[in-house]
């Protein structure tokens, strides 16, 4: 490839190289196919070429947005990290997928987007963090209400309003997902072997978030955590195929993340500040020209055109 | 002048305090001041000119008809009495915040000596009203906005637009009302309407989305309403565990009916009345024109009052009605009677007599309920002249019954078929008057003929309605 | 796909007998039912033939509405009511009846992953020809869907059902797609089925399972149903394994019994090809 492949997803923050599950699943893919990308993490999805995040944009065949289709992208690229799996392995992968896609991506979306002690203690604060100023005041709910949707419409109209019990059958089918998950992997490194494919990033995408995202609110992490195995499984991910991040990611806890993320919003915070006194001063400015300058100005202006209508009228008068 | 007085439309209190002549014209209502203005003032009069003052957008010509009886008078208590008269139809127009009537002796160039000018001074309402208020019910609440925009093209008609958003329904309503210039009782409305009612005694909620169009008029001393109404109803279960008979009626149908209603009331009050008769019949048939819902519906309502001694009254009433599914499709839970609760049959709980299915009640096709009541006022009559005559006690017997029918059996198997296992109930209890729409009641009641599969609600039970039994 | 059925089923479904006058409700058969709820339809009632459980099948214009979950279809026991195949499933298994007992753990994970897939890929490509493709809709879908109801509520309810599924799809990531796509997916889907089938009777060797009757429901309601086209059909008959999988279930469960039940619809082309 002449050009590298340019890659677009949400910033690393709260432990993870992503938050963003997609995003998550795109990066683990790509390092595990060992592709060359140049990647952006950014906050802002408008600065995406498709406008939502994660994002792939190759030389030739323009950006794609979907993970799958990422995926297939690289992989005609010749970056294949299923190049070794058995057509009956290729078919499990598929079959795994739809498994983590119908039953635990559901739980996933609600705990971190729908439950309100959640999302207003870690997901909105941790986007209104990172995302930059006039942005962060909108995009976090204008995010939960996109999820919402999808979660609604995923699993059909009626479920979500019972609330608590809505709330209890989604932790349950995810339960269940991450058990099947558990057994699935037994004692293998990743779940084909010893070299991982696309269903490990599927897999980490979902599990990492819920491992590494400390949550006040959610029974499905207690669980997660007596499931070892699926323990191990992520970190090893994150230690071998992320190491950049991984000492800082793994091993620290929320708070000192949050810090270290505030700390790269250095310049976003001065900027903040300078636009905070500018916003006060076009306030005070206005409201005096509000006061006593408009109106000057406006005498002024509607002289001369006030003269001129006055005066046409008058001037045909004489002619007649 | 009766059925002026009976609508009672005055939106506001009659107040003079400035009123000069109309201070009298007020009081000529009642006939005892009446005779007395009479011996005063016997003359002849020439109404010569009748002005109205403070119209905006109103036009004048649907106002000439409601003030043209004041041309008519001949002798200064006619005047008085056409120009209350006048002032009263004005004000029912419903368009008028005010009118106030000045009666002078005419003046300018072609005055009579016994001539006289009469002077409407009117203010009219705003171009546009607006109310808010906020409902809380039972784990639920609601905002309401209303806007209402009173005589929209300056002939008394009236558009009102009713928005109420709640925690768990929305439901709004658009209607457009104009009435015929000079005859306000014929006139002519169109809905527009979103409502949703949850109704757990059959653990169901239905939704209505629908249009209707209404035309009253009155024929000699009755008031005929016909009315077409085209309605998407979705029916749902309350809860999970509703029973199956109500979900197998789960989903959506389109009822477009024709009815007729024709009412002769001459009651003097529609809540505590004290004399005066009320006949309602009520007829609809869905179907034919479109939809999927077809049946005949009739329904009555009887009701006669009589004065007794010592204030007391006695009221009788009787209800009926019937509903024949037309085409091979059952009857809807949505169309079907239902009876009991504090408003029809006391004693038993809100609509939760008849066929039921674990619980949920399903309603009838046939239903019959009587009541007697003797109201009296209260004991040693506390707040006399005021307070206390929004209260009286009484003493009722209510009966009735509501079964499904089999078609097929013919009317003598229906009628047999109603008088069995009839429901009744017998008590003593409070009845408080609000306003002139509704009243609350408090009563001990003592159920009777409960057949099993009825709720019962022995001892004291509060009801709150407009329509009593 | 599962709703609060599941929680309340496991609980109070108590060890009572399976009862004789157990109904499976659906839409009507002839006019209205379409592909995806014909397939849906179809695997639950193979279930309950592989349980030896017995159904009466009963055909409403309301049976969507009448569903707990707004999903067709579902059974009414005893007084119990239960929509869709996965709490299907749980619910006969409290009542004693299971198809998959005898399989190991990594067994039981590959078949509700595999059932998943199903759910994921042939029901939701289903639910876009039906609805996005614009052809199959207004020629087929929504004709039918709308047949119970009277002027001008079946265009109203039809367009609503339509927008609703779009909507979805949109949610999903589907919306992008192309029909083509979408038989792609169809066709991968089938390729994975196929090569998990291998040369076994079942899926998983002698013993069928939900996950048997989830791939006959659908399977075999895609060949037996008329469609604009038969691009669909023509997906799965590449795979010779599957057609004879269909085969195999229709002759064991459905043969023997009788003809009617066979779920399929309308333009019914009887047995397989």
């Amino acid at each position: 490839m002449a050009a590298p492949c340019e890659l677009f997803c949400w910033k690393a923050g709260l432990g993870l190289p992503s938050v963003d599950t997609d995003s998550l699943i795109v990066l683990a893919y790509a390092r595990f196919a060992g592709a060359p990308l140049k990647i952006h993490k950014i906050s802002n999805p408008w600065r995406s070429p498709t406008g939502s995040l994660p994002a792939l944009r190759t030389g030739e065949e323009g950006s794609c947005s979907q993970p799958s289709q990422i995926i297939i992208q690289l992989r005609k690229q010749k970056y294949n990290a299923d190049y070794d799996l058995s057509a009956k392995e290729g078919a499990d992968t598929l079959a795994f997928i739809s498994l983590l896609e119908e039953r635990l991506l559901p739980a996933l979306i609600y705990a971190l987007w729908i439950d309100s002690k959640n999302y207003v203690d870690v997901t909105r604060r941790w986007h209104a963090e990172n995302i930059s100023f006039p942005l962060n005041f909108f995009l976090p709910s204008r995010m939960q209400n996109k999820q919402l949707e999808r979660l609604r419409l995923i699993r059909g109209n009626a479920s979500l309003e019972s609330g608590e019990e809505a709330e209890k059958e989604l932790y349950r089918d995810a339960l269940e997902c991450l058990n099947l998950l558990s057994q699935r992997l037994g004692s293998n490194k990743f779940f084909f072997g010893d070299s991982p494919s696309s269903l490990d990033a599927y897999v980490f995408g979902h599990l990492a978030p819920l491992i590494k995202i400390q949550l006040p609110n959610c029974r499905l992490q207690h669980h997660l955590k007596h499931l070892d195995n699926l323990n191990t499984f992520c970190s090893t991910i994150l230690s071998l195929y992320f190491p950049s991040e991984g000492p800082e990611g793994v091993g620290r806890p929320v708070s000192q993340a949050q810090q270290g993320s505030d700390s790269d919003n250095e310049p976003y915070k001065r900027r903040k500040q300078l636009l905070s006194v500018l916003v006060a001063v076009a306030a005070m400015l206005s409201y005096a020209l509000f006061t006593g300058i408009v109106a000057i100005e406006h005498v002024r202006e509607e002289e001369p055109g006030g003269h001129a209508s006055l005066q046409g009228p008058v001037h045909e008068e004489e002619e007649e | 002048m009766g059925t002026v007085h009976a609508r009672s439309m005055d939106p506001l209190p009659m107040q003079g305090p400035e009123l000069g002549v109309q201070a009298d014209d007020m009081d000529l209502g009642e006939p005892d001041r009446e005779e007395k203005q009479e011996v005063l003032e016997n003359k002849d009069v020439v109404v010569q000119r009748v002005h109205i003052d403070g119209l905006g957008r109103t036009k004048e010509d649907i106002l000439t008809y409601e003030i043209a009886d004041v041309f008519r008078a001949k002798s200064l208590i006619d005047v008085m009495k056409k120009s209350h008269e006048a002032r009263q139809k004005l004000l029912r127009m419903g368009i008028f915040r005010q009118v106030e009537v000045v009666i002078d002796t005419a003046e300018g160039a072609d005055a009579v000596p016994n001539g006289l000018d009469v002077t409407f001074e009117v203010k009219e309402m705003r171009r546009m009203t607006g109310s808010y208020n906020t409902m809380v019910g039972n784990n639920e609440g609601s905002m309401v906005l209303g806007l209402k925009l009173p005589n929209v093209f300056g002939r008394a008609e009236k558009m009102t637009f009713q928005f109420s958003y709640g925690t768990k329904e929305t439901s709004y309503g658009l209607s457009f009302f104009k009435p015929q210039p000079g005859h306000f009782e014929r006139n002519f409305s169109l809905n527009l309407y979103k409502v949703t009612g949850q109704f757990p005694w059959s653990s169901v909620r239905e939704t209505d989305k629908g249009i209707s169009t209404e035309i009253s008029f009155p024929i000699w001393r009755t008031n005929h309403t016909l009315k077409w109404e085209g309605v998407w109803r979705e029916l749902g279960c309350l809860a999970r565990t509703a029973s199956f008979a109500v979900r197998e009626e789960s989903g959506h149908s389109l009822k477009s009916s024709l009815s007729h209603a024709m009412v002769i009331d001459t009651r003097n009050s529609s809540i505590l009345p004290r004399k005066g008769a009320l006949l309602k019949i009520n007829q609809e048939l869905a179907g034919y024109s479109g939809g999927d819902v077809t049946f005949l519906k009739e329904d009555f309502e009887i009701q006669l009052n009589k004065t007794l001694f010592w204030d007391s009254v006695l009221s009788t009433s009787l209800w009926g009605g019937m509903l024949l599914p037309l085409g091979d499709k059952p009857s809807s839970i949505a169309d079907r009677f239902y009876l009991g609760g504090p408003t029809s049959v006391r004693g038993f709980s809100m609509y939760s007599i008849g066929p039921q299915s674990e619980g949920d009640y399903l309603g009838g096709e046939a239903y019959w309920a009587g009541g007697v009541h003797l109201y009296t006022p209260l004991p040693f009559r506390p707040g006399r002249g005021g307070f206390g005559d929004l209260f009286r006690t009484h003493f009722f017997l209510n009966a009735g019954n509501l079964c499904n029918l089999n078609y097929g059996e013919g009317p003598r198997a229906h009628l047999s078929k109603l008088a069995e296992c009839i429901r009744w109930s017998y008590g003593a209890g409070i009845v408080l008057r609000l306003g002139n729409i509704a009243r609350l009641e408090l009563n001990y009641c003592i159920p009777m003929g409960v057949q099993s599969g009825d709720r019962i609600c022995d001892g004291v039970q509060f009801g709150a309605g407009i329509r009593f039994l | 796909m599962s709703l609060a059925a599941e929680a309340f089923v496991s609980q109070i479904a108590a060890a009572e007998p399976w009862p004789e006058s157990a109904t499976l409700y659906q839409p009507l058969k002839e006019d209205q039912i379409l592909l995806s709820d014909s397939a849906s339809s179809l695997a639950v009632q193979t279930f309950l033939r592989m349980c030896g459980l017995p159904i009466q099948v009963t055909c409403r214009p309301n049976a969507e509405y009448m569903s707990p979950s707004g999903k067709v279809p579902f059974i009414h026991v005893g007084n119990q009511v239960v929509s869709e195949l996965g709490p299907i499933v749980q619910f006969a298994k409290a009542k004693g009846n299971s198809l998959s007992d005898g399989l190991d753990d990594v067994q039981r994970a590959e078949m509700k992953a595999y059932m998943e897939l199903v759910n994921n890929m042939l029901l939701t490509a289903e639910l876009y020809i039906q609805w996005c493709d614009d052809s199959t809709a207004s020629e087929i879908s929504r004709p039918r869907y709308s047949s119970p109801y009277a002027w001008p509520l079946n265009h109203v309810l039809s367009y609503q059902k339509q927008w609703e599924v779009r909507k979805k799809m949109n949610a999903i990531g589907w919306a992008g797609k192309n029909l083509e796509q979408v038989y792609e997916d169809v066709s991968q889907c089938c390729q994975a089925l196929s090569q998990r089938l291998g040369t076994q009777p079942y899926f998983f060797n002698k013993q069928p399972t939900e996950l048997d009757a989830l791939v006959f429901g659908h399977l075999f309601t895609i060949l037996t149903t008329q469609l604009a086209s038969d691009d669909l059909a023509e997906k799965v008959k590449a795979f010779s394994n599957l057609l004879s999988f269909c085969h195999r279930i229709e002759q064991t469960y459905f043969k023997e019994h009788d003809r009617e039940s066979s779920g399929s619809s309308r333009h019914s082309k009887g047995s397989l090809p």
